[in-house]
């Protein structure tokens, strides 16, 4: 494992762990089959096949996985809910549509170390049973279909994939299929609707639980790319000694990919809980961009509910209970839901004091419109009206008024919807209104209260404030 | 003071109440308080639920004071104990704000849109109390297009909110996937096939969508959801044997629209276009409204008295001079059951013969005739409610999509549930898509066939010995007939390699539950009533009988064919099937009619036909069939009406046949008129008229009992119940039938004491004790060994969903725009070989006649096959089909022509007759 030597200038910063991305960027490493086995490919699989597919289900929920597709939902315990009396086939699916904004770790894995997520998915397919499996991948990375289209040949060639694996009786059947280029295919349910050739308007749960009506309504695992890479660290090194990494209730590690307005932009596998969030802008990123203050972080990709720079959080340490500012916060799902943000999907956004507030929402707001599917009410109209009220503040045509018809919006989408993009779309325009509301109400004009609008504005020209 | 039990109840606004198991909340509370308590907009009973306008939101919690969630109602099941808030200020101020934004894309001009006073959208915002509109009027949808193009169907998509109940009807209640959502968010719409318009789709024109549609989005030319109507009438769709309820709406008694009922528990909400849109045809010019005496060789129009006077003539006449059975009456199964029970009664014990046949004889005689001798009874075994419970459907020789859409429909459903389909059937019809097995036969081997199939099923020791042993009889000899075949010849004749036989016989004999589907594909065969047999060998063999999902279920052709003998519009069977040359059973009429009948059995349809031609026959009393235009051979029938000395019509249009009669009598369409019609699951149910009869027309059954009357007969004055009543007196398995206790669905025969109905027969034992099983080995038609070496093609015939047989209604409304003219269809090798292609004029021709049909080039079916429509009576098809008939019931052989063919000019050239232009007025060559 060791004498691994990274390309110059991307070498993983020390505060790093890397676990997923040890290939990434790694000199002389192509996305070949060889290449894999040199150190120890595919060794796991052998393993697996020989164990009990209970055990590994067993070693997964050890290892205190969470899933790192962005709702952080434990990943041993989404695999037991496969009905025990089930007699349909089983699918897994892997969620390969990265497309939550801020979020840039899937593609790399599939660029440069495919067969690791190949790995992660024969072993995870032998614990639940599956026979075949699909990996969704987004149509914009065209790409990466091909090379693990490549990887999943030279694999099966090779006797990891396909009837008998590694001289055992477990046939697995791996096909990439690219998607619909839309955000909602990354919805699981709606990736499955896709999946089956139809429109990816999400499904109604209940009852389209996929671990019970998933795919052509068998039972169906869906997973993020990282977390089912995870899967093959988890029996390599066992459940316990891997939970033994992070924090505990947050183990392993995990990539951060960090954006926005640092020196050092990039992505970062740290241990779950081991960095701060100024660490992660001071160490990791070199620090804000000269002469710039910080004014604000959305920690886990663009629907997690922004943090102000000059919040205080209270946290239980122990027993007691601290307060600390955002540079404190640790980086693991349970420190930042207790902020009252998310993890999500690891994608850290930095906004400096460069930014207008009203253009960061605006253009949250204007990603959510265009990507709504539009099969519930409240979010196909309430997201577009969003987005036209925060064109007008962006435009310096907006009463203060519209600020509080904006938060109503926003009150009437989460939580009435038929997927989590309900939520996704809602919490950054009610967490900006909250936190900001005086930076959002000084663009707006007293002087158009009560006055008939026409709404239709384009956005005003300057979005820097100075 | 209810208490908790904790499994059938939970806490509706406090009040402790009851729910069913698997009821989602919604239903919980639509059952408590009534649809609309909780306001909807994307939710409708006949589809899934959908969760997606969420104005259905309640406030539940597990605990009187737990934490309380806002939830979708009509997608989210109920729990044992939950308490459901539905009228809390929070989910109150959450439908205000949904149905705020929805009225932020939608037109505020109400008072001018035709749905206004029935519009969900509407009633909902009422409900929940929209009082302004925040937003300020922004990017909009408003000025959409409206879409025209269609005989039936139209959209206004300005009105459109986006709930996609249009889409889901399409899919789940129809199945043909027109309509779908196009682009997302703001930018989604509703478009038809790539984004046409409903012309240029595959719409089937069921209007499913337009009645799903809680806005004027999707609508048809009728305005169906409009609140002109004054009166809305419960009935019975008279095209086909499903059996259809419709709820038409009238207004000065005119008939405005016509939609499906919510709680028909035949149709639920959906129709075929024949149901719902072709109504026009009622009160079209050319309807007859004056009886007509032919007095030198034209017709004059009389007074009913008149009429009567000349028939009463007439017919005392020619019985005095050539005896009763000189007369002869040939029934219809369009007509009601107490019309044809009349009809067989006044043939049978006012003119005192035998002589009564009706249209059934063209189509299903074979199935009564085979299933009486199988299980003894003419009649399905189970429901089409069964296609839930069944987990293998066998269809033969039906096209149930174009035939029997609604049906189709559902089997199409089921099919795409995953419930294995077999189709056997000489044509690639819709259903193929769907199924799992085709067996592609050569039309005319259906025998050879199934003789196969059963033969697979006992080589695979698949028989259900229990059920053979105990409950059937015969089975050595049909064992012994299966072993001695040859199955290298079979595979020949058939085409059909065996081992796909094999499949499918494995398929179903090996599931749990199998049902069958029959049509006219069985039938009209010169082994047609065989075929039958066969059908019910397969059930008994592997013992799908007499539980839910099994049976054999033929599909009829007409809405009352299954009524029409049930009521002994046959000439060897009286009403409720009784045979009339037992003499106890003579005796049995004889007293219950008051009248001395005949003990000799009476002529079939093509028997009278004979008879008239040698003279044997002299008058012949026609209700209700063109049979110049249906019964094969057309010639030859023309030539028995002419040799006729006298003819009576009841017709509500001049027909081809109505042209040789001597007296027309000009009666009332089924909108018109009372009764019941008995559908192909045996369900007797109430036609109730609509609108009073045509000035100057009268209701079949009225007729019928004055001309009884006229002749002397007590008959009663015509009354639908008093009728049923009098039924319900001599045919046994209408003992309990009421017209009151026959409720909105309907019973199913038989019905017991009490009204109470029977879905499914033969549960224990069967009605002729043990079932029996036949064999009979293969024969080529006659038409084939004759003329087979001449005329070396096979014509098979069927029909479109669009039009009803020779079309004298369905041309008379806007389904005359959708299909215009027969075609015939042509396998491209046949067609190279002939220089045909797509379009051009060809010419068939048989040992009969000729016609001349554009041509259509598709592999749906195989070479040496060709198939068409009899929809145009002006082609003539009829001139070329054959003489053959079933041996045991002399049902025509429709199915098997020998022809041949040329091209005789090109598309573009009038070499046939002209065809009509899209657009044009409904009106006929008659
Ligand atoms: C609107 C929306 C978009 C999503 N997009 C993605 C995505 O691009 N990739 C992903 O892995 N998960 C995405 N998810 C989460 C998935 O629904 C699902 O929870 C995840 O794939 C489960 O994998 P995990 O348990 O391994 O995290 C999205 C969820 C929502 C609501
Ligand atoms: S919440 Fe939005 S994205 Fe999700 S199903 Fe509803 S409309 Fe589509
Ligand atoms: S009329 Fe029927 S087939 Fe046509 S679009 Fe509507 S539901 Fe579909
Ligand atoms: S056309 Fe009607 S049913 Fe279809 S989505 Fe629009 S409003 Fe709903
Ligand atoms: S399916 Fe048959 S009964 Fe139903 S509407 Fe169509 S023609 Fe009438
Ligand atoms: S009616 Fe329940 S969400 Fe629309």
């Amino acid at each position: 494992m060791s004498n691994v030597t990274y390309i110059s200038g991307k070498e993983p910063h020390s505060r790093e762990h890397r676990l997923i991305f040890r290939n990434i960027d790694r000199k002389g490493y192509d996305p070949g089959l060889k290449c894999y086995l040199k150190d120890g490919g595919y060794e796991q699989l052998k393993k697996a096949v020989t164990m009990e597919p209970k055990a590994i289900t067993d070693e997964v929920k050890a290892a205190g996985l969470r899933g790192r597709g962005g709702a952080g939902f434990p990943t041993g315990l989404k695999w037991t809910f496969i009905p025990p009396t089930n007699t349909k086939p089983v699918y897994l699916i892997c969620n390969a549509d990265e497309s939550e904004p801020g979020t840039f770790k899937d593609r790399y894995i599939m660029h440069q170390d495919p067969h690791q997520l190949l790995e992660g998915m024969a072993i995870a397919c032998y614990a639940v049973g599956a026979k075949l499996a699909y990996i969704y991948v987004r149509e914009e990375f065209p790409h990466a279909a091909r090379i693990l289209e490549e990887a999943i040949a030279e694999a099966t060639k090779a006797g990891f994939l396909g009837k008998g694996i590694c001289g055992s009786t477990f046939d697995l059947e791996l096909y990439v299929h690219r998607g619909a280029g839309a955000y909602i295919c990354g919805e699981e349910t709606g990736l499955i609707e896709s999946l089956e050739g139809k429109r990816p308007y999400p499904r109604i749960k209940p009852p389209f639980f996929p671990a019970v009506l998933g795919l052509y309504m068998s039972p169906t695992i869906v997973n993020n790319v990282e977390s089912l890479c995870h899967v093959k660290h988890i029996l390599a090194m066992g459940g316990a000694e891997y939970a033994k990494l992070g924090t505990p209730n947050n183990t392993g590690t995990r990539i951060l990919c960090v954006s926005g307005d640092v020196q050092k932009p990039g992505y970062f596998e740290v241990q779950v809980g081991k960095v701060t969030l100024g660490e992660v802008i001071q160490d990791l990123c070199g620090g804000l961009k000269p002469g710039r203050k910080l004014q604000a972080v959305i920690p886990g990709g663009s629907s997690a509910k922004v943090l102000r720079a000059d919040e205080r959080f209270k946290l239980k340490r122990g027993d007691e209970m601290v307060e600390i500012g955002l540079e404190d916060i640790p980086m693991d799902f349970d420190s930042l839901a207790a902020c009252g943000s998310m993890a999500g999907s690891g994608g850290v956004i930095i906004i400096d004091d460069s930014r207008k507030i009203s253009w960061v929402l605006n253009n949250i707001n204007s990603f959510y419109a265009h990507e709504s599917c539009g099969q519930c009410t409240p979010c196909r109209e309430g997201s577009l009206w969003m987005k036209k009220i925060s064109d007008r503040i962006v435009a310096g045509k907006a009463s203060p008024d519209d600020v509080a018809t904006l938060e109503s919006v926003a009150n009437n989408i989460e939580g009435k919807t038929i997927c989590a993009f309900g939520e996704a779309c809602s919490w950054p325009t009610q967490s900006f209104i909250r936190k900001f509301r005086e930076e959002l109400v000084a663009d707006t004009r007293e002087e158009l209260a009560g006055v008939p609008v026409n709404h239709e504005t384009t956005l005003a020209a300057a979005n820097l404030k100075n | 003071m209810v208490t908790l039990n904790p499994t059938t109840h939970a806490y509706l606004d406090g009040q402790l109440l009851a729910f069913q198991p698997g009821d989602t909340i919604l239903k919980f509370v639509d059952r408590h308080k009534g649809r609309g308590f909780v306001p909807t907009l994307c939710d409708a009973p006949q589809l899934d639920p959908y969760g997606a306008c969420r104005v259905c939101s309640v406030e539940v919690a597990l605990k009187e004071d737990g934490p309380r969630r806002v939830v979708a109602s009509c997608h989210t099941p109920l729990s044992a104990g939950m308490h459901v808030h539905t009228q809390t200020q929070k989910v109150q101020k959450l439908r205000r704000n949904i149905v705020e934004l929805v009225l932020t894309d939608h037109p505020l001009d109400c008072l001018t849109c035709e749905v206004n006073g029935n519009c969900e959208l509407q009633t909902v915002a009422a409900k929940v109390g929209i009082r302004k509109v925040r937003y300020p009027e922004g990017k909009n949808h408003l000025n959409r297009q409206k879409d025209l193009s269609h005989p039936y169907m139209t959209s206004d998509l300005s009105k459109c909110i986006n709930c996609s109940r249009c889409v889901r009807a399409c899919d789940e209640v129809q199945g043909q996937f027109v309509l779908s959502m196009h682009g997302r968010g703001f930018d989604a719409r509703i478009i038809k096939g790539f984004d046409t318009s409903f012309e240029d789709s595959e719409c089937v024109s069921c209007g499913a969508c337009s009645q799903a549609c809680p806005t004027s989005a999707i609508s048809d030319i009728f305005q169906s959801k409009a609140i002109v109507a004054t009166e809305k009438t419960r009935t019975i769709c008279t095209y086909c044997g499903v059996g259809c309820n419709l709820d038409v709406a009238t207004k000065n008694n005119e008939v405005l629209s016509i939609q499906a009922p919510l709680d028909a528990e035949v149709n639920f909400a959906h129709t075929c276009l024949k149901g719902r849109y072709a109504f026009r045809f009622y009160n079209h010019p050319d309807r007859l409204r004056k009886p007509l005496i032919r007095t030198n060789g034209h017709f004059e129009e009389v007074t009913w008295e008149q009429a009567y006077a000349h028939i009463v003539e007439n017919l005392t006449r020619i019985r005095a001079e050539y005896g009763p059975d000189s007369i002869a009456g040939i029934s219809s199964a369009r007509c009601t059951n107490e019309e044809n029970y009349l009809m067989q009664k006044f043939i049978r014990a006012v003119i005192g013969t035998n002589n009564i046949d009706c249209c059934a004889r063209v189509c299903h005689s074979p199935t009564a005739f085979g299933m009486q001798q199988s299980f003894g009874t003419g009649a399905a075994t189970n429901s089409v409610e069964d296609l839930q419970h069944t987990q293998c459907i066998l269809v033969i020789g039906a096209n149930p999509t174009e035939g029997h859409p609604v049906t189709g429909a559902k089997i199409k459903q089921r099919a795409m549930k995953g419930v294995p389909l077999i189709v056997i059937d000489p044509r690639e019809i819709e259903i193929v898509k769907y199924a799992k097995h085709h067996l592609q036969l050569r039309p005319g081997t259906n025998v050879a066939l199934l003789n196969m199939f059963a033969y697979f099923i006992l080589e695979g020791g698949m028989v259900d010995r229990d059920f053979v042993g105990s409950r059937c009889e015969n089975w050595s000899e049909f064992e012994a007939g299966l072993r001695s075949l040859d199955l290298d010849q079979i595979e020949e004749v058939t085409g059909v390699p065996r081992e796909k036989v094999r499949a499918a016989a494995t398929e179903y004999a090996e599931s749990p539950a199998s049902m069958s589907f029959h049509g006219l594909g069985v039938t009209e065969h010169s082994m047609g009533a065989k075929t039958v047999m066969l059908i019910a060998n397969l059930a008994m063999m592997t013992g799908n009988i007499g539980r839910p999902g099994v049976g054999v279920n033929p599909l009829r052709g007409q809405n009352n064919v299954q009524g029409a003998a049930d009521m002994g519009c046959q000439p060897h069977q009286g009403a409720g099937y009784m045979r009339v040359n037992d003499p106890a059973m003579q005796r049995l009429y004889q007293d219950f009619y008051g009248m001395p009948v005949s003990g000799e059995i009476g002529l079939k349809i093509p028997e009278m036909f004979e008879a008239a031609r040698n003279g044997r026959l002299k008058a012949l009393w026609l209700m209700g069939e063109d049979v110049v235009q249906t019964d094969p051979n057309s010639e030859a029938v023309k030539e028995s009406m002419n040799a006729l000395d006298f003819l009576v019509v009841q017709e509500i249009f001049m027909t081809e046949t109505a042209k040789f009669a001597n007296v027309i009598l000009p009666a009332a369409s089924f909108l018109e008129k009372s009764g019941t019609f008995t559908n192909a699951e045996r369900r007797v149910q109430r036609v109730n008229a609509a609108v009073p009869p045509l000035e100057g027309t009268k209701p079949d059954g009225q007729i019928i009992c004055e001309i009884m009357q006229h002749m002397g007969y007590p008959q009663a004055d015509y009354t639908a119940d008093g009728v049923l009543e009098e039924i319900s007196r001599v045919v046994p398995f209408f003992k309990g039938a009421t017209w009151e206790g026959l409720g909105d669905n309907g019973k199913q025969w038989p019905v017991k004491e009490g009204n109470v109905g029977t879905p499914i027969m033969h549960l224990d034992s069967f009605k002729r004790g043990l079932g029996k099983f036949h064999f009979f080995a293969w024969q080529e038609s006659q038409e084939v060994l004759e003329h087979g070496l001449e005329f070396p093609y096979i014509l098979t015939t069927g029909r479109l969903l669009e039009h009803y047989n020779c079309g004298t209604m369905t041309r008379r409304t806007g389904n005359a725009d959708i299909v215009v003219e027969d075609v015939v269809v042509i396998n491209p090798a046949d067609a190279a070989k002939k220089g045909v292609t797509g379009g051009d004029w060809v010419r068939l021709f048989s040992a009969r006649g000729e016609v001349r049909l554009r041509s259509r080039i598709s592999e749906e079916v195989k070479p040496g096959v060709i198939y068409t429509t009899f929809h145009f009576p002006e082609h003539l098809v009829n001139n070329i089909t054959s003489d053959v008939h079933d041996s045991d019931t002399l049902c025509p052989e429709y199915k098997v022509v020998a022809i041949d063919f040329e091209r005789v000019g090109s598309g573009d050239e009038p070499a046939g007759l002209p065809i009509r232009e899209k657009g044009r007025a409904h009106t006929l060559p008659v």
